[in-house]
């Protein structure tokens, strides 16, 4: 018995040894955005019960997967009502998966609003506008949380920038953007091309689209796309730029 | 022959090869079992069906893969370290294999060590296996879908297609997956540390599969009960001892599942890997000196 | 003193149930002492704390009090038993082992290695007679195979020492015959041999002296011969006597004052029978 007792105080002597250690290192995980996911009741209302057993079991990401095939399934058969609800759980377990935030904002933004545009059931166009317009802004939300919880992953910016240029026809926001998307670790060279070109459909905003423009011209070959050279040539002439400033005509 | 002491050996206090010997004769025993070869043979399927995700876009497909993998080998480790370590001493005990082995000149603390370090070396080998099949898949699914964007975009301009390639690279085999392996292996062998205490004083196999079962959960929200005791001043006493009984007692496991956030992509820092590291061995070092204490008051 | 091969002193082991009132006591003050080179007997009924004693004397369980040293030193400590092998009841051993990988193992436990732990094995592989089923797993090995194997594994590290816990239980005759055997050899290279058995029989043709403990006690100790030596009798064996001679021996026991308490022809035992005819069989197939 005594024995006991002692083992017992081991265990409890070095559990107040490791406190510190666990705390320190619960920390740096949070300073670290890798586990800033509350595991509290909301998370448990969300995913329910045995979901919220195995995100503690740390299987998580089984789940998400799990889930998000179901998500796509529902898509096939158009159950939008369940995508959303899907993804909504498939992000709430991986916050820091950015493809999972992106595919649930396409399916929103893209193809849950033109369902609910195209829908035959609803004979009113405006409110088949509004489902749409609704759909917009649930697509527009899971990107902004999705950036929230991936500051630095340029897919989710590049994203948001076309839902912006696409659906709300917003060509500063969608500069914005993809600008901050150009700025991300990894990004592909033509978000800051693409920066360009929406600065450049701004009206009011044409000096500095040119200048954006021309630095990129500047930098060599590889910048000097089609798309390019021809807003460069618009903007030469809305700017009026003289001669000698502007670039070569091309020579195919 | 009337010397006292043999003149075969002489008696060292602490003796590796004695470890060893017990440690290979452990690892062979576990092999043996009948268990072990359905868990690895699932796994293995397991990991292995996932190559039928190649319906999915490539980055969904790797990332299927990455999880179901690495989920895959987090639950078959965790079971068999509880279950091949439970059975360890109670067997032993059972087949009379301890008496004579204590006979001998081997301290009860190196007997300890042995079946701790054969369970290790299951768990060790077993993780190998799977992850040598999880990297030889994603690396043949990475090369195979770099090969067709090459060939799709080889007239495109170079930038576009560096850009293409790099993306494909970023999501496929990269370092942080076998940072993801050595913290699968930690939790494990901790649980196996764990399962080898409880089993000291256990009475029967059953009771210390059950009663790790329960650790397990438990375990996971431990740093739930932490905060809550340290932070929560106005809850009441009984609560708030209970909460600090299970903050003290119990390890963080929630601490091991870096697995997730790794296949997210997200680089971890040294400086977290380098203090899990730690924190699981302290674990497993308190775990297994319990054992050895308990297993010292243990009436054969 | 170093004459001692063990000496208990003392003895006494109380094994307290958990959550009960009650207490077993499984050896009582306790007396032993066992010269280096004798082969000891602890006999006893089931129960009666031999092979607690024994395991207390190997340091696998620990006394309530008292002490037991081994040629003098505590024998709870690990280092004392470089000098003792062990054979417990009724031992299954790793039945997934081959007998030369199980030797092989519990003489690494001795710190043997190399050539020297492979000579050695094949030495007492020969010795115990298990050379042939040497390769063979333990799960294939008949009980007397598996005491035979159990007592090469006892004498691995060549014990000064050996300690067998009922060595001929559940084990044939032909089988416990050869134990006995080795046991007698044991003897003559000087090696202690402290058995304890309840087969009262085989052990009477081995032991130098024994003791005899009844729940836990004690209750008698001596040389064999001297113990079971009935005192005032004496047998004469002839070969060949006629019967006249037979009446004229009665008639002078009757002269000096002795009674003849019985006269009948000498028999065998039938344990010699079984083996003599089972032999004879083995020979003529």
């Amino acid at each position: 018995m005594t024995r006991a007792l002692i083992t017992l105080g081991i265990i409890l002597g070095f559990g107040i040894l490791k406190l510190p250690a666990e705390r320190s290192l619960a920390q740096e995980h949070r300073d670290w955005h890798l586990a800033d996911l509350d595991l509290n009741l909301t998370l448990r209302e969300k995913i329910g019960q045995v979901g919220f057993v195995a995100a503690l079991s740390g299987f998580r990401a089984m789940l998400a997967d799990i889930l998000f095939i179901q998500a796509e399934a529902a898509w096939e058969r158009t159950e939008w009502g369940r995508v959303l609800f899907l993804f909504r759980q498939v992000t709430a377990l991986q916050p820091h998966v950015p493809l999972f935030w992106d595919m649930a904002a396409w399916h929103m933004a893209w193809n849950a609003s033109a369902a609910a545009m195209n829908n035959p059931k609803q004979p009113r166009q405006a409110l088949r506008i509004k489902a749409q317009r609704e759909y917009f802004t649930i697509g527009k939300d899971f990107l902004e949380r999705g950036i929230k919880n991936n500051p630095r992953n340029p897919k989710l910016y590049e994203s948001l920038a076309m839902l912006y240029r696409d659906k709300y026809n917003d060509h500063a926001r969608a500069s914005e953007f993809f600008r901050k998307a150009a700025d991300c670790p990894g990004a592909p060279s033509y978000d800051k091309r693409f920066s360009g070109y929406e600065l450049s459909y701004c009206e009011g905003w044409e000096p500095q689209a040119y200048i954006q423009l021309r630095r990129l011209y500047d930098e060599g070959e590889q910048e000097r796309l089609p798309t390019l050279i021809k807003r460069l040539k618009y903007l030469e002439t809305k700017l009026n730029i003289p001669p000698s400033q502007r670039i070569p005509d091309q020579v195919k | 022959m009337t010397e006292q002491i043999s003149t075969v050996a002489k008696y060292r206090r602490f003796s590796p090869w004695r470890v060893l010997a017990l440690a290979t004769n452990a690892l062979v025993e576990l092999a043996r079992q009948k268990v072990f070869y359905v868990l690895l043979i699932f796994a293995l399927i397991l990991i292995g069906s996932s190559v039928l995700m190649a319906r999915f876009a490539f980055q969904q497909e790797f990332q299927i893969l990455k999880d179901v993998s690495l989920g895959a080998m987090s639950l078959f480790t965790s079971i068999l370290a509880i279950v091949a370590t439970a059975r360890l001493i109670p067997q032993d005990l059972e087949d009379r294999t301890l008496y004579t082995i204590l006979a001998k000149p081997v301290p009860r603390y190196e007997y300890i060590l042995g079946k701790l370090f054969g369970a290790l070396l299951l768990l060790a080998i077993s993780i190998a296996v799977m992850a040598a099949l999880f990297a030889a898949i994603l690396y043949l699914r990475e090369q195979s879908v770099l090969d067709q964007t090459w060939r799709q975009m080889r007239s495109g301009p170079p930038g576009q297609v560096d850009d293409a390639l790099s993306t494909i690279r970023a999501s496929g085999l990269n370092s942080d997956i076998f940072v993801g392996v050595t913290v699968i292996f930690l939790k494990a062998s901790l649980l196996a540390a764990l399962t080898l205490f409880i089993s000291t004083f256990a009475t029967t196999n059953i009771f210390t599969v059950v009663v790790m079962v329960v650790v397990y959960f438990i375990a996971h929200l431990q740093p739930v009960a932490r905060e809550y005791w340290l932070q929560q001043a106005h809850a009441g006493w009984i609560s708030r001892g209970f909460l600090a009984l299970v903050a003290l007692i119990f390890p963080d496991l929630q601490a091991f599942n870096l697995v997730d956030d790794i296949v997210a992509g997200v680089a971890i820092p040294m400086a977290i890997f380098t203090k899990t590291l730690l924190l699981g061995i302290f674990y497993i070092v308190i775990y297994t000196m319990a054992a050895i204490f308990v297993f010292y008051g243990k009436e054969l | 003193m170093t004459d001692l091969a063990v000496e208990v002193e003392g003895l006494t082991k109380i094994f307290s149930i958990p959550f009960r009132k009650q207490s077993i006591t499984a050896v009582r003050d306790l007396n032993l002492r066992i010269e280096t080179g004798e082969v000891y007997g602890l006999l006893g009924p089931n129960g009666s704390g031999k092979s607690t004693t024994l395991k207390i004397i190997l340091g696998l369980v620990s006394p309530t009090s008292g002490r037991t040293e081994i040629f003098g030193q505590d024998s709870s400590q690990v280092a004392t038993r470089q000098s003792v092998g062990f054979l417990p009841e009724n031992p299954y051993f790793y039945k997934f082992l081959t007998g030369t990988e199980t030797l092989r193992f519990f003489g690494k436990l001795c710190g043997l290695r190399g050539w020297d732990l492979k000579d050695r094995v094949q030495e007492l592989l020969d010795l115990v007679g298990l050379t042939e089923a040497r390769n063979q797993r333990l799960g294939t090995y008949s009980k007397g195979m598996l005491q035979r194997i159990g007592l090469a594994q006892a004498l691995i590290n060549e014990p000064a020492l050996i300690v067998l816990d009922e060595p001929t239980a559940g084990v044939d005759p032909a089988g416990s015959h050869e134990i006995r055997n080795l046991i007698v050899d044991f003897k003559k290279r000087g090696v202690t041999v402290l058995l304890s058995s309840h087969l009262l029989e085989q052990v009477q043709e081995i032991c130098d002296r024994i003791g005899i403990l009844a729940k836990g006690k004690l209750v008698r100790e001596g040389p064999l011969q001297e113990l079971i030596a009935i005192e005032d009798r004496t047998e004469l064996v002839l070969e060949n006597a006629s019967d006249k001679l037979m009446k004229d021996i009665e008639k002078l026991a009757t002269k000096a004052k002795a009674t003849v308490i019985e006269r009948r022809r000498s028999t065998t035992t039938l344990e010699r029978l079984f083996l003599k005819v089972t032999s004879d069989q083995n020979r003529n197939d």
